[in-house]
Formats: C-alpha cells, sequence, structure tokens
C-alpha cells in the first residue's frame, strides 16, 4: 500500500533537450574575412596554418599573426500565432586566432608553424522569462583549436603541410525546468563542463602557372567530449531527491571540413579568390545526454538533431590600391545543416548570404594593421519536432575584427 | 591612413546600432465577428474555480477571463468577473484552496499532498453579492437542466454571488440580457461530473433529450437560439471524457500491495468465498451488488478508485481490503461505459448545434485526449497527470491557469478559424501549473 502514498508525485516532466554547435565561426584570418573566408588557394599571411597549412613554404617572411573579431549577434523569436516575442540579450563573441610562422631561409624547403583559434563555439543567452526557456535559456560553447604545424615545399608548383589539432574547450548550458516553488520561482538545470578532443588540418598548395593558384585542405571531425560534466539542479526544495545534482556525460562532435580554393592574379593588383567548403554536420544526429544519478524525473536524454552534411561557396576580391594601402570585398553563401522541423534556439541556422569588406595598411617594414567587417542576416521559421516550439527565429550579425601582423625576413 | 581607420569605425557603429532584428507588427483583428460586448456560459473552468475553491488568482485565469483578455486586443471593451478579493479561497462547505503541503498520515509518514490552504475559507469574500453586470456566467456545478430554472441562485452559491434576484433570477436569462455581440458556450461537464465524482452511487445524469423538455439538447438549444437571435457570434465547446482526469485514473485499481502475511490473512477471510490475494500488488476489492452472493468483487482493469478515498483508512483500516469499497469511491466498467456513453450523445447534439447556428466549435473533448497522452509545448510536456501534468489543479478535476491558458489558445484556434480573425494566442508558459514547497 505504500504505492498508494507516493501516487501524488509522479515526476516525468524534465526532457534536458539540448545544447548544439552553436555557430561555426569562420574568422581566422582577417585578410580572408574581408573576401568572405575564401583564401585556400592564395597564401596571404600566417593565416596559411591554418586555411591552408600547404602554402605556408610560399610565405616570404616569417610572421607573427594576431586578430580579434568581436561578434554582435541579435536574434528575435517571433511565436506563430501570438504577439510573444523573444530576444537574445548574448555577450559579445571573441573570436581570435594567434598564428607564427617560421622558415629559416628564403630557399629552405621546410617551414613551420603554430596556430592558435577558435572555429566553433558562440554564446547564445535568451531574455528572461522568454517563451522558449524550458527548451533553452543559455548555451555557451567555447573551443581552442591549438595546431603545431609543418610544411614541404617540393618544386615551384607543389608544396603540402599538415598540423596536429589539440582541441579544449568548456560548454555550460542552462534552461529552466517546469517545476515552480511557492513564489513563482522556476526551476533550473545548469549542465557545465569541460572537454577535449585531438584532429589534424591537412592541405596542398598548387601554383601550376604564375598567377593561377589552387588550394585543398582538409580538416578532421574532432568530437568533444565531456566526461565528468557538473549537472546543477535548481528546484522547490520538496523536489531535491527527484533531481539530484550530480555528473553527467555527453559528446559533441566539431564536424570535418574539406576544401577546394582558387585564387588567380588578373594583375600585380588584382585578385580574384573562390573557395568551396564541404562540412561534414551529418556526424551531429544525435544529442545525448548521460546523467550519473537518474530519477523519475531525470533520465538520460537522446534528442535528435539529424543535421545534413552542407556546404559553403565563397568569393572574394583584393585590390592593392598602392604600397601602402589594400582593399578587399567578399561574399558567401552557406548551405544550413539543420533540417525543417530541428531548429533550435541555440542554432536557428538557416542558408544564409555573408558580406564582407576588409582593408590592410603596410606600416613599414615590419608592420601590417588589418580590418575586416562581416554582417550576415538569417531568417527561418519552424516548428521544433521535439519541443514543439513554433515561430520565426531571425538573426543579424555583424563582426568587426582587427588584426595586427609582425612580419621579419628570411635569411 | 586615418581616413581609412576613420570610415572603418564609422561603418562599424551604424552596423553594431541596426543589428537588432526588428519585430514585425503582429497584424491583429476580429475578422467576421463583433467581440465589443463578450459573455461566457460554463462550469469550473469557465469561472476560474481550480483547487477546489474560487478565489481571486484563478478567477482572473479563469477560461473566460483569458479569452475576454485576447478579444481585448481586437476590440472587447469590458469584461466583468464576480471577483473574490482574496486568494484564500472558499467554495460551498466554506472551505478554503488546495495547496501542495506535506501530510502525515496514519502511518507517521509524511509525504507530499494537497491540503488546505487555511483552516477556513473567505466566506465574507464568498457571500457577497455583485453588482448586477457580469461577463463571466462560469458557475461551478451547472447543469444545463438548471440554465433556465427560476430561483437557481437557492441551490447553487456560485450563482447566487451573480444574482440580484435570487428567487427569480436564471442563469440563461442573465445570459441573454447582457444582450451579447459575442459569446463563448462550454456546457456539459456538469451534467455528467456531478454523478461521475460520486462513484456514480447517487443521481443521474442529464438526459439527452426529455419529454419535459429539461433535457440537455433543448435547453442549451434554447440558450443558443436566444444568443443568437439578435445576430451575435459564438463559440461552443464539446464536453471532455471526464474519466481522463486524475481524480478518477491517479488511484491504481491494483494498488493493493501486500507482504506475504497480510496476503495470508486476506486469504482466510476471503477464499470462502472464491476470492484469492498474492504478495505483491493486487486489485482493490470493492462492493459490487451484481457480483454473486455477497456482493463483493475484486476490481478489473480499466476501472477506477476516486480520488475522495480516505486514504488513511486504506492504509491503516485496511479499507479496499478487509472492508471492500463502497460504491461512492469507485467507478466500475459498466458505470464508465454510462458516462462516456452519455458525453458522446451530448457532442453529437453540440456538433449539431454548432452547424445549425453557425458557430465556431472547440473539439475540448479531443483536446483532452491529447493532453491525457502528454503534449508538448514550448519545450513544456503538459499531461493530465495529477501534480506534475501542470494542467490540472489540486482538486484532480479543474485546469489549472497554465491549463486554462492552453485551452483558451484552443477556443482562439477555433474562433480564428471560423471567423477569419487574427486573435494572438496566449502564452501558456507566463501562467502556473502546480506550484511546490
Amino acid at each position: 500500500m505504500n504505492r498508494a502514498l507516493r501516487l501524488f508525485v509522479f515526476l516525468h516532466l524534465i526532457q534536458v533537450t539540448a545544447y548544439s554547435q552553436g555557430f561555426q565561426v569562420n574568422f581566422q584570418g582577417q585578410k580572408q574575412q574581408g573576401m568572405a573566408s575564401a583564401g585556400a588557394g592564395l597564401v596571404l599571411d600566417g593565416s596559411a596554418v591554418f586555411q591552408n597549412p600547404g602554402a605556408m613554404p610560399r610565405l616570404t617572411s616569417n610572421e607573427i599573426n594576431v586578430a580579434l573579431t568581436p561578434v554582435f549577434a541579435n536574434i528575435l523569436f517571433e511565436e506563430n500565432g501570438s504577439d510573444q516575442i523573444g530576444r537574445t540579450d548574448s555577450p559579445t563573441g571573441t573570436p581570435f586566432s594567434m598564428y607564427a610562422t617560421y622558415k629559416p631561409k628564403k630557399a629552405t624547403k621546410w617551414s613551420v608553424g603554430f596556430g592558435v583559434y577558435t572555429p566553433f563555439g558562440s554564446t547564445v543567452k535568451w531574455e528572461d522569462g522568454w517563451i522558449g526557456r524550458f527548451a533553452l535559456t543559455k548555451l555557451q560553447l567555447k573551443a581552442i583549436y591549438m595546431q603545431p604545424t609543418a610544411a614541404y615545399q617540393f618544386n615551384n608548383w607543389l608544396s603540402i603541410g599538415a598540423g596536429i589539432v589539440y582541441a579544449s574547450g568548456n560548454v555550460n548550458l542552462q534552461k529552466a525546468i517546469p517545476v515552480e516553488d511557492q513564489t513563482g520561482q522556476e526551476g533550473l538545470a545548469e549542465l557545465s563542463g569541460k572537454s577535449s578532443g585531438w584532429g589534424y588540418n591537412i592541405g596542398a598548395h598548387l601554383q601550376p602557372t604564375k598567377s593561377l593558384g589552387i588550394g585543398l585542405t582538409y580538416r578532421s571531425q574532432i568530437t568533444m567530449s565531456v566526461a565528468d560534466g557538473k549537472a546543477d539542479f535548481t528546484v522547490p526544495n520538496s523536489l531535491l531527491d527527484n533531481f539530484p545534482d550530480g555528473s553527467f556525460s555527453s559528446k559533441l562532435p566539431l564536424p570535418q571540413v574539406a576544401t577546394i580554393g582558387v585564387a588567380y592574379e588578373f594583375s600585380d593588383r588584382f585578385i580574384a579568390l573562390f573557395d568551396a567548403n564541404w562540412i561534414g554536420w551529418k556526424a551531429y544526429d544525435t544529442l545525448a545526454f548521460d546523467y550519473e544519478l537518474n530519477t523519475s524525473s531525470l533520465t538520460d536524454t537522446k534528442s535528435a538533431r539529424n543535421y545534413q552534411n552542407s556546404f559553403s561557396l565563397r568569393g572574394g576580391v583584393q585590390y592593392m590600391l598602392n604600397n601602402q594601402f589594400t582593399i578587399r570585398g567578399g561574399l558567401a553563401f552557406g548551405k544550413t545543416p539543420v533540417q525543417s522541423g530541428y531548429l533550435t534556439p541555440e542554432t536557428p541556422d538557416a542558408n544564409r548570404l555573408s558580406y564582407t569588406v576588409g582593408a590592410s595598411v603596410n606600416l613599414g617594414e615590419h608592420w601590417t594593421v588589418d580590418l575586416s567587417l562581416f554582417y550576415t542576416h538569417l531568417e527561418r521559421e519552424d516548428t521544433n519536432l521535439e519541443t514543439a516550439l513554433s515561430g520565426t527565429f531571425t538573426t543579424n550579425v555583424i563582426a568587426p575584427g582587427l588584426g595586427l601582423v609582425y612580419k621579419f625576413k628570411q635569411k | 591612413m586615418k581616413y581609412v581607420n576613420y570610415l572603418s569605425f564609422v561603418a562599424a557603429v551604424i552596423l553594431i546600432s541596426a543589428c537588432k532584428p526588428k519585430a514585425t507588427d503582429a497584424s491583429m483583428s476580429p475578422g467576421d465577428m463583433n467581440p465589443e460586448r463578450f459573455v461566457v456560459v460554463g462550469g469550473a473552468n469557465m469561472g476560474g474555480f481550480m483547487d477546489d475553491a474560487l478565489f481571486e488568482e484563478g478567477q482572473q485565469t479563469s477560461l473566460g477571463n483569458l479569452l475576454a483578455g485576447q478579444l481585448q486586443k481586437v476590440g472587447l471593451s469590458e469584461f466583468i468577473q464576480p471577483l473574490m478579493v482574496s486568494d484564500i479561497g472558499c467554495n460551498d462547505q466554506g472551505k478554503s484552496k488546495l495547496v501542495l503541503g506535506y501530510k502525515t498520515d496514519c502511518l507517521g509518514v509524511s509525504s507530499l499532498s494537497p491540503i488546505r490552504f487555511a483552516s477556513i475559507g473567505d466566506q465574507a469574500s464568498f457571500n457577497a453579492v455583485f453588482s448586477p453586470t457580469h461577463h463571466n456566467y462560469g458557475i461551478p456545478g451547472l447543469k444545463t437542466s438548471s440554465l433556465w430554472n427560476a430561483g437557481y441562485a437557492s441551490e447553487n452559491p456560485y450563482f447566487f454571488r451573480l444574482s440580484s434576484n435570487p428567487l427569480t433570477d436564471r442563469v440563461a436569462s442573465k445570459i441573454v440580457a447582457t444582450n451579447p455581440t459575442f459569446f463563448a458556450v462550454m456546457l456539459g461537464i456538469d451534467d455528467v461530473l456531478d454523478f461521475a465524482k460520486k462513484g456514480a452511487s447517487l443521481g443521474s445524469m442529464t438526459p439527452l433529450n426529455d419529454p419535459n423538455g429539461n433535457g440537455f439538447t433543448e435547453n442549451v438549444t434554447q440558450l443558443v437560439d436566444s444568443l443568437t437571435i439578435n445576430g451575435a457570434k459564438g463559440v461552443i465547446s464539446t464536453v471532455p471524457d471526464v474519466t481522463d482526469l486524475p481524480y478518477f485514473t491517479t488511484i491504481p485499481y491494483n494498488g493493493l500491495t501486500l507482504t506475504a502475511e497480510k496476503a495470508a490473512s486476506l486469504n482466510q477471510i476471503y477464499n470462502p468465498i472464491g476470492i484469492s490475494f498474492s504478495v505483491g500488488s493486487n486489485p482493490f476489492i470493492i462492493e459490487d451488488p451484481n457480483s454473486g452472493t455477497f456482493g463483493v468483487r475484486k476490481m478489473v482493469e480499466g476501472e477506477y478508485v476516486l480520488l475522495s478515498t480516505p486514504l488513511d483508512s486504506v492504509k491503516c483500516n485496511q479499507m479496499g481490503s478487509v472492508f471492500p469499497f463502497r460504491d461512492e469511491f469507485v467507478l466500475t466498467l459498466n458505470e464508465i461505459n454510462q458516462i462516456r456513453t452519455r458525453t458522446a450523445q451530448y457532442n453529437t447534439a453540440i456538433e449539431q448545434l454548432a452547424s445549425t447556428y453557425n458557430l465556431a466549435l472547440v473539439d475540448t473533448y479531443s483536446f483532452y485526449k491529447k493532453l491525457k497522452s502528454g503534449l508538448m509545448y514550448n519545450g513544456v510536456k503538459l499531461s493530465l497527470t495529477f501534480v506534475s501534468g501542470g494542467t490540472v489543479s489540486l482538486d484532480g478535476l479543474n485546469f489549472t491557469p497554465r491549463g486554462n491558458a492552453v485551452l483558451a489558445n484552443e477556443f482562439i484556434k477555433s474562433i480564428n478559424k471560423k471567423y477569419q480573425s487574427t486573435i494572438p494566442l496566449l502564452n501558456a508558459t507566463s501562467y502556473r501549473g502546480t506550484r511546490f514547497p
């Protein structure tokens, strides 16, 4: 008869659903950012460590290259059929990159380099009390890639390079739990953890003619595993046993990217670039959380993400005004990996056009300042199959970037 | 160079300030209906009775008031409710509302249970009579057979609160007298519920038709006819299957859990009449006059033990085992079938009425079924499960504010579809479910 005793509280209400990849961040080189992040076919500066390790030996000077691109992203959600809206109040994202390249002598065939950069990650924070808070209130995902790299030039027209990538990251996911205390305060689930993973970045650069450059690169998938994350639940006192704080494990694939890029020099001053990326998002089919302590209210979850492989096409041009100034422009199209029915407040992704401009200013023999500006606008209506959140997400992203390059001559 | 820096700085500032997406202006229009004077009639959900009492918070989040709030966005002018002045609550027994708290049972075990918020209800506020103009005739316990009864206020204190002439007032006449331009009707629950919640032991359900004209169909038809005679438009709801509600479904029919010792002692009593028990889970024992010489049998799957059952007697005084459950605490398969059949008959009549009088129809029956199996709403899984389902209040029968809000959205969808209006839906997540200590 104890069963009758416990009848009153059958709680199976939480379905901790999701976190996601956040935005893929294509801000790994200021000069490329001015040209819609194209650049696998052309050696521009030390960011070749990321853009195409195979192009590194073509650098004519050694470099230290640092850049920061503050990302201002605002998302609006408008619910279908109602006058309810929700907005994000996200902090400014800060993707950065640092590269160093070294080749002892001009004639040396080897060169080495090191890169630290952030190709994935973002913070999405929705305003308090928004209508989708049971799906997500905040997602912070950070992944820093570190990549020691070596490259070799076979002859005038072929060079290759490879780097090993160690990725280190952390994640913090928060969402409301639909249980209220006597004052109306809703519960909160916070999942946080550190993760790491290994991968590689390889590339080849071809120079069949003086004017034509071709780049081929491949960056492997890196699976970020959270082995001992911390699950922290804030719930009314009477439900503390239902939502025990404890550890959880999860993993998230950061996808493989294959790129082919061409660059053509129309003149000494004018260069046009085109890159095509293939991105292996299909790896992100399920997001699972495995909790150390399970209860009737807190069960392990598996949420379908069903991402599709996708691609992007990037075109850019560069014009050198004089020895001091260079200007750039670019346009990119990216196909979304998110299928209908799977749009989430973590990543309200859509097919996108992005627009970029950029400039470089040479300050004497050693220093260059690079500037870039990125803008994109996304809009997509969907009804999520898991949460039933139904409406239109509109996103504006603007990202001005600043980079500093210090060059010193190879002997 | 300075020039370039300056230019990019200016460009950045302009673009950053333009970065916030603009919300589209929601178009809100009443379409082909006129919401200016809105009146509603129904039972507890319509009037905001929940947690077994009437109190201000519940009334503010009544189905009627939530609908009126959205209609205000397309032209409704005023919607007056007979508000209580506190949240202590009061019901026709003089008791306060239920809240979730800790209760110590006969075994000395303390657990989370619905308990009264106060030792006595707010009777002063409950007994006050309001000014003659009201728009919410959501009256707990209102049967269609009482719609046209003169002096109904003496029978039903929830109507007494609305009645300026208790001896002569009729519910339906008062509604018609508001001369509405738009109305919402959700009747029929109380025609079966009063019978069902007493275990089908007392009284009867309102007949579908009645030779004296006092059946469900005649009374509702007369009401709708009187309301539409001046061209008013409206929305009418089907009747949910009340046996989907946690008042009936929470206690399992086989919740009699026995140790070897207890099973043996029950076997001593019951084996002579052919009933035996085993260790573990067993069906409860009920009185059933149609069952054998002794009128006692085991419950079978699909039968319900009601939430009105005194659980302390079950735990400590062998109710449901040595002493069989009395009829009033149980719905048998036969009784459940009667209730469902009558509900289906009402719903056929309502569908016909909607069609005859060209009203918007809300399929509340199907909506409860969807809720029963679990309905995802903006990341919240809503269901009819007691306490945790979020939609049914602690009396096990009537909706919480969140339940009323999702039901109001069903009304709005039907109205919008029928009248080409664009009344915005409510954000049901901003209304509470059950609160925990």
